[in-house]
């Protein structure tokens, strides 16, 4: 059996996360970094890229870097507006189909790159197990976790993704409700507790109750299209009305968007801070940012006020305010959340680390049968039939607690009739057209009878993951019915595997994508020591007395000769750079050992020598 | 706490064959846990009397206790059948959680059980048919909405229809109050039943006939509220 992790598949970045020995972690690689920039890269020659090497593409390869792939799970390309246009790399599906990213020759689905992070993590967490030594390093069971306000496509994509990437899916949970299990963790002590998610891409509240270990979410409700990207986005159009860039190119727009984000991260812990772009410089003081952002801040306000009279709760009742995601280190984001609860939010764990802790700790209950804790979710929309007039009849109530059932009785209406059409929905409002379609099923095989006759009766089961399955029988002879699916903006299981199979085949691609990063990381590593030694303060007195002639610039060529070749598909060459560059700078290292061995026996800083 | 239907065997298990009260959950004889069958309630489920006002916190302490006794989490590396089986019983303890903690869903849910299923009477064209002893009211109140409509479409100043709107609801809400008093009295009284099944027949179903159109009542003004809600709201 291999090893089960949790997994925060996120819309900016994503982590994995295990529990050893009781306390979860979060895996880190080499340099300390838990995250893995949700982003992926395709090169001309189909070697895929990921993370922070394929974040490095979106100014060099925008037109095949893909980013923020979340918002498209689950989605129609009628769903996608007139956001598209700023995204540089082009969608697509058909009108009426589901949304699909091309890239050159090939179309991607969303859940396939999606696979393509999440296979990421997977070696993440592999080449970590592997380098402590355990013998069966290999990942194939995780926990992932969705938006709490994720319908029913939006989570079987996710599902779908995970299948893809070779991982087999033991739940699907939602973000909010995992980072309280993180945080329950170590507080265990019963409450009303809100906690607010505030993501790259997403916005949830869930209002919980903690009692007896049991974490019962009372309500949910958010936006699966509201987080740190409407902010950038926003900040973008400006800056291109200021520039009158209409015809920005994708490298420029990325630039912009690269600018703007790092003017936003700048502003939560300073005053002032600069955009520039190109030419164009601009001050923005925080104030300024703040009434610009402020609208974006505020819908988030409404959904929270809803999931309080959805749980039959006043602010004042909350005893705990938790932030979870990167936007909540907005100081706006604070300040107004803590006017709307009246107390000051829990910041204490890391709000991009949370989410992956929690996910980690649901797979270890999972596997371990623990009943220590139980996370008790709910339903975030209601879910229903169309039936006459284009009316949605609601089955089951959004903040049921799952899992759940409902169930609904059919006839036919001509003689013999064997068939009946069912079209599922979820969401709030009256009218069809106005809520998310999720499937049309067929019932097949009713026995034939005067019409009016048959009884068939249907059941809608939300299992714990918050997706449904349908069953039907009719009543009257006890048979049980065919259902075909169609899924209104998903895959079909067919879809999903040969998904799956081409992932294989890609297989040997990714693991050349592998040894291109690690190659790059070697050379880099290089490259940083070698300019530490030129930086140091007794580099110039070493250069005099104890190099050779032309050994400097035997060490700067070679240098340069790895810089250029750096970012370039040909691993077999930054190897070769890299060696040539360690061989030259051999006898500089030496020497420079030599000196602090000496300062060490001496007692002296080298500083002082 | 029992009753009246605790302590008989009304379901059995598919296991083993052997038969099980229907408050437990597991399997007196191979204590597998067992599958949900066609019969039972809420009531027993829970392992609650059949009563109408019920201690709140007693109903949470329970579901969280039963959650904790079959959640889909605890048997995620059982046998197919357990892992179909816990599913099932627990979707039936969050539908009866549900149910039983609304006092309104409570009623009606009790209603059906005991045979006297709140359903609305339609008149002919579908709509549901209006009370006999509140024609005069919705009569009224009818009037009264048509007139604001003729205000509003006129132009007339919100606060001028909404005044008026007010007005006509009052009766209403009015009959409303009343009615909860009704139901509370009537719930008391059902609850004074007690588990002694052998009680007077007549008598349990003359409550139980009251409470049904009480209820029935209770919508119909509910429905009738809403739709002056929206008119306000508009």
């Amino acid at each position: 059996m291999g090893k089960v992790v949790g997994i925060d598949l996120g819309t900016t970045n994503s982590l994995v996360a295990y529990v050893a020995d009781g306390v979860p972690v979060v895996i880190r690689d080499r340099t300390g970094d838990a995250l893995v920039p949700s982003v992926v890269s395709v090169a001309d020659d189909s070697t895929v890229f990921v993370g922070r090497e394929a974040e490095r593409r979106l100014l060099t390869d925008p037109a095949r870097t893909i980013y923020s792939v979340k918002r498209f799970m689950g989605k129609g390309m009628r769903d996608v507006g007139d956001e598209a246009r700023l995204f540089p790399f082009s969608l697509v599906g058909d009108p009426g189909g589901i949304v699909r990213i091309g890239l050159g020759t090939r179309d991607f689905t969303a859940p396939e790159i999606s696979a393509f992070i999440l296979r990421e993590l997977k070696h993440r967490a592999e080449a970590h197990f592997a380098a402590q030594g355990e013998i069966d390093s290999e990942v194939d069971r995780a926990v992932i976790t969705v938006p709490a306000y994720f319908n029913d496509a939006q989570r079987t994509a996710t599902r779908d993704a995970g299948r893809i990437a070779g991982l087999d899916v033991l739940r699907i949970i939602n973000e909010p409700t995992a980072a309280s299990l993180a945080y329950g963790l170590d507080k265990r002590h019963a409450g009303l507790i809100a906690v607010y998610d505030f993501g790259g891409g997403t916005f949830d509240i869930s209002i919980l109750r903690v009692e007896d270990g049991v974490f019962q979410v009372l309500a949910t409700n958010g936006d699966t299209h509201l987080g740190g990207d409407d902010i950038d986005l926003l900040l973008m159009k400006q800056i291109l009305a200021e520039t009158k860039n209409a015809g920005a190119s994708g490298a420029e727009i990325q630039a912009i968007r690269q600018a703007v984000i790092q003017a936003k991260l700048d502003l939560s812990d300073r005053d002032e801070t600069e955009v520039i772009v190109g030419t164009h410089r601009k001050r923005i003081a925080r104030a300024e940012f703040e009434s610009v952002i402020r609208p974006i801040v505020e819908r988030t306000l409404e959904p929270c006020r809803q999931a309080l009279v959805d749980a039959g709760l006043q602010p004042s009742q909350i005893d705990e305010v938790v932030l979870v995601g990167g936007s909540t280190r907005i100081p706006l984001v604070r300040r107004l959340v803590g006017e709307l609860f009246g107390r000051t939010p829990h910041t204490e764990l890391n709000p991009d680390e949370v989410v992956a802790l929690g996910a980690a700790i649901q797979a270890d209950i999972l596997m371990t049968g623990n009943r220590e804790l139980l996370l008790l979710d709910v339903t975030p929309l209601s879910l229903g039939i169309e039936t006459m007039g284009g009316v949605m009849s609601k089955i089951i109530l959004r903040n049921s607690t799952i899992p759940a059932t409902g169930s609904e009785m059919f006839t036919t209406f001509v003689d013999n009739q064997t068939a009946v059409d069912i079209h599922v929905l979820q969401g709030e409002r009256e009218l069809v057209a106005d809520n998310r379609s999720l499937a049309r099923f067929k019932l097949r095989g009713i026995p034939a009878m005067p019409a009016g006759m048959p009884r068939v009766q249907v059941q809608f089961q939300i299992d714990a993951n918050g997706i449904l399955s349908v069953t039907a029988r009719e009543l009257r002879t006890d048979v049980e019915q065919t259902i075909e699916v169609k899924p209104s903006y998903g895959l079909t299981d067919d879809e999903v595997e040969r998904m799956l199979l081409d992932s294989f085949e890609h297989a040997e691609a990714d693991f050349a994508a592998r040894l291109l990063i690690e190659a790059r990381n070697e050379a880099e590593t290089v490259i940083r020591a070698t300019a530490k030694s030129l930086r140091s303060r007794e580099f110039a007195e070493i250069a005099e007395s104890e190099l050779k002639p032309g050994e400097l610039e035997r060490i700067e060529g070679a240098l340069a000769n790895v810089t250029a070749v750096l970012n370039g598909p040909d691993r077999e060459l930054i190897k070769a750079r890299t060696h040539d560059l360690n061989e030259a700078t051999q006898h500089l290292a030496e020497v420079m050992m030599n000196r602090s061995v000496q300062a060490a026996l001496t007692g002296k800083s080298i500083d002082r020598l | 706490m029992s009753s009246e239907t605790t302590g008989r065997v009304l379901q059995a298990c598919k296991n083993c064959g052997g038969g099980a009260p229907m408050d437990v959950h597991f399997c007196p004889q191979c204590s597998q846990i067992l599958t949900i069958g066609r019969h039972g309630d809420y009531f027993a489920f829970l392992g609650i009397p059949r009563r109408l006002n019920l201690d709140v916190t007693d109903l949470e302490r329970r579901f969280r206790a039963l959650s904790r006794q079959f959640h889909p989490d605890y048997f995620f590396n059982a046998s197919p059948a357990e892992r179909r089986a816990s599913l099932e019983r627990s979707s039936y303890l969050n539908d009866a959680y549900r149910t039983l903690r609304n006092p309104v869903a409570r009623v009606e849910y009790l209603l059906g059980l005991e045979g006297f299923p709140p359903r609305q009477p339609e008149s002919g064209d579908g709509t549901p048919k209006v009370p006999a002893e509140m024609l005069e009211e919705v009569f009224a109140l009818n009037e009264e909405l048509d007139e604001v409509r003729a205000l509003r479409a006129g132009g007339a100043a919100p606060e001028v229809w909404r005044a008026r709107l007010e007005r006509a609801r009052a009766p209403i809400d009015a009959r409303r109050a009343a009615h909860e008093a009704e139901l509370e009295d009537l719930s008391a009284r059902w609850d004074g039943l007690g588990d002694d099944a052998g009680a007077d027949g007549r008598g349990r179903e003359a409550i139980l006939g009251a409470l049904r159109e009480r209820v029935l009542e209770r919508n119909y003004i509910n429905n009738l509220l809403e739709g002056v809600e929206r008119e306000l709201n508009a």
